[in-house]
């Protein structure tokens, strides 16, 4: 679908981007994955057309031919770009006809994207009276309005409820469903690690890493299990790995943690009122992120 | 360009604050300044004082369209709004145009509801209509020419307002919208052909008395033309700047 080749861009002095290369698959969902500041949206805005002075090259594949480019994009920005002294349906219209849109087909097609974004019966309130969650989403629809078939998506999620969260995972997942490609940089490992196929992690504007999300969490997340006990812990659990202290419990990092709960479980047969508890902790993006830069996602 | 026209349009007209500056504000004005002035005068006197009033304060209030013309960019810039558009296939260009053509609109049917009112509020003269139409058309372009290049130009709002005032108020004393321009020193009489507000304070009262010249309006049209061209072209070579902005 897309193939970035050594893409640069600085500003000023400072490098934004240094020779950033990746492929997306067509219909694939990619993530972009590091702390702000770490050029995931000057990334996302090169893709997008909006900054256009870089260095480097940028390949799309015949599905979307370069000179009607734009319309084939859909862009959400991490701010919320919306007309707020208007409705809903009047946002969705203009950004319809600055598609092209005209007439039924763009009466139709907002009615659609607003049942989709699940603000049909809002759809006359102005924008200013919407929730965060309401706002995302018709950030989101206003992207969808031209059924782009490659989506960019930077920060959808900042600073809204669960449940509009969850509702747009489902706008996700449904999209993907519907065979187009997705771009989805966030600093939520959690999303990336559900929504995505492949991520790339970036960091003060240089890849990290990049790959499957199974394979990076096979290549570099050590799995480990969380002990919480009311005496001591016992001296054999040391053997299996490192420990740590952590959220009031131990946190016992092992390349082997079966066995190690097993002498866990062994220790305390007798005495299992001392075990308060012993869980398996998954391996996250998270962690991966923080073995290869050394350092947690700033916030 | 249609869609950004329609839109613009749609969100001016709702805003009251841009009613309050452009026509309330200017409406109290007037009423107020030729109480005060007419006073106790003879009916001659207060018609020429309703004469000079009445498109002195549309005057002055035609470039305050440049404050909401400094705040619709700055908005569109720091939300993120201008950005959002450079990803859709419309022309960075025709954004440009489409904003100014609505504020263009929009000062024409200021100065038509002004001059309405002092015609039916106070009876004055409007017997070259036509040539006060082409006097508002211009004029209409000077305001929004220099509002497109201030728009561009300044990095806040406050900026944006400062500016405003000083070419709004301070054009609008120095060319005789307050007072009558014999009234004022030489040094001040001088300067005020260096505005665009003197020129067209002078061919609206003449166009509204019936004796305005085909020469003397050629004269204001060509200086009316030219500030709003400068402001124009300003705007035109900023505009790359303000859009890089824009982008982030």
């Amino acid at each position: 679908m897309l193939t970035i080749q050594n893409v640069t861009k600085n500003y000023g002095k400072r490098t934004a981007l240094k020779q950033v290369s990746f492929t997306i698959p067509k219909g694939s969902c990619y993530g972009f994955v590091g702390p702000n500041g770490a050029g995931k949206s000057t990334l996302l805005k090169i893709l997008a057309s909006i900054i256009q002075d870089y260095k480097g090259e940028i390949t799309f594949s015949k599905q979307i031919n370069n000179s009607n480019r734009k319309k084939q994009i859909g862009y959400v920005p991490q701010e919320i770009c919306l007309e707020q002294t208007l409705s809903a349906y009047s946002n969705l219209y203009f950004f319809g006809k600055l598609y092209g849109l005209k007439g039924k087909a763009l009466q139709l097609r907002a009615s659609e994207v607003l049942q989709d974004i699940g603000l049909t019966e809002r759809a006359k309130d102005k924008v200013i009276h919407f929730s965060g969650g309401m706002k995302r989403r018709l950030n989101i629809g206003c992207a969808l309005m031209h059924q782009p078939k490659l989506i960019i998506m930077d920060e959808p999620t900042v600073g809204i409820d669960p449940q509009s969260r969850a509702f747009i995972f489902e706008m996700i997942k449904q999209l993907k469903q519907d065979n187009c490609t997705i771009i989805y940089a966030s600093h939520y490992m959690e999303e990336v690690e559900q929504l995505c196929d492949e991520v790339t992690f970036i960091d003060q504007g240089e890849i990290v890493e990049k790959g499957m999300v199974d394979d990076l969490l096979q290549k570099y997340a050590v799995p480990s299990i969380f002990i919480k006990v009311s005496d001591t812990l016992p001296n054999n659990l040391k053997q299996f790995g490192t420990l740590s202290k952590s959220k009031g419990g131990y946190l016992l990092t092992t390349e082997t943690p079966l066995r190690a709960m097993e002498a866990a479980l062994h220790v305390y047969q007798d005495d299992a009122d001392k075990l308060e508890r012993l869980e398996l902790v998954q391996p996250s993006l998270e962690e991966v992120f923080f073995s290869l830069t050394g350092s947690q996602l700033r916030d | 360009m249609g869609p950004i026209f329609a839109l613009e349009m749609k969100k001016n007209l709702q805003d009251r604050g841009l009613l309050f500056w452009m026509l309330i504000l200017p409406i109290i004005f007037t009423v107020l300044f030729i109480a005060v002035f007419t006073t106790g005068v003879d009916a001659s006197t207060r018609q020429q004082v309703t004469t000079s009033i009445v498109p002195g304060y549309a005057v002055m209030f035609v470039f305050f369209i440049m404050i909401s013309m400094v705040s619709t960019f700055i908005k569109d810039r720091d939300l993120g709004m201008t950005a959002r558009i450079a990803s859709t296939p419309l022309s960075p260009y025709l954004y440009l145009m489409g904003k100014w053509l609505t504020y263009m609109s929009i000062v024409l049917i200021q100065m038509i509801i002004l001059f309405l009112f002092g015609k039916l509020v106070y009876n004055v003269s409007l017997e070259q209509p036509v040539l006060l139409f082409i006097l508002a058309l211009f004029l209409a372009f000077t305001a929004t020419g220099l509002g497109l290049a201030l728009a561009v130009l300044v990095k806040t709002d406050n900026m944006g307002l400062a500016i405003t005032q000083i070419i709004g108020l301070g054009g609008a004393l120095l060319s005789g919208l307050w007072i009558p321009i014999d009234m004022m020193p030489d040094f001040m009489q001088s300067i005020a052909h260096f505005l665009p507000h003197y020129w067209a304070h002078q061919a609206f009262q003449d166009a509204m008395n019936g004796t305005l010249l085909y020469s003397n309006l050629f004269q204001t049209l060509l200086i009316l033309f030219g500030f709003g061209f400068v402001g124009f072209i300003i705007a035109l070579l900023r505009y790359p700047h303000f859009l890089k902005l824009a982008r982030g």
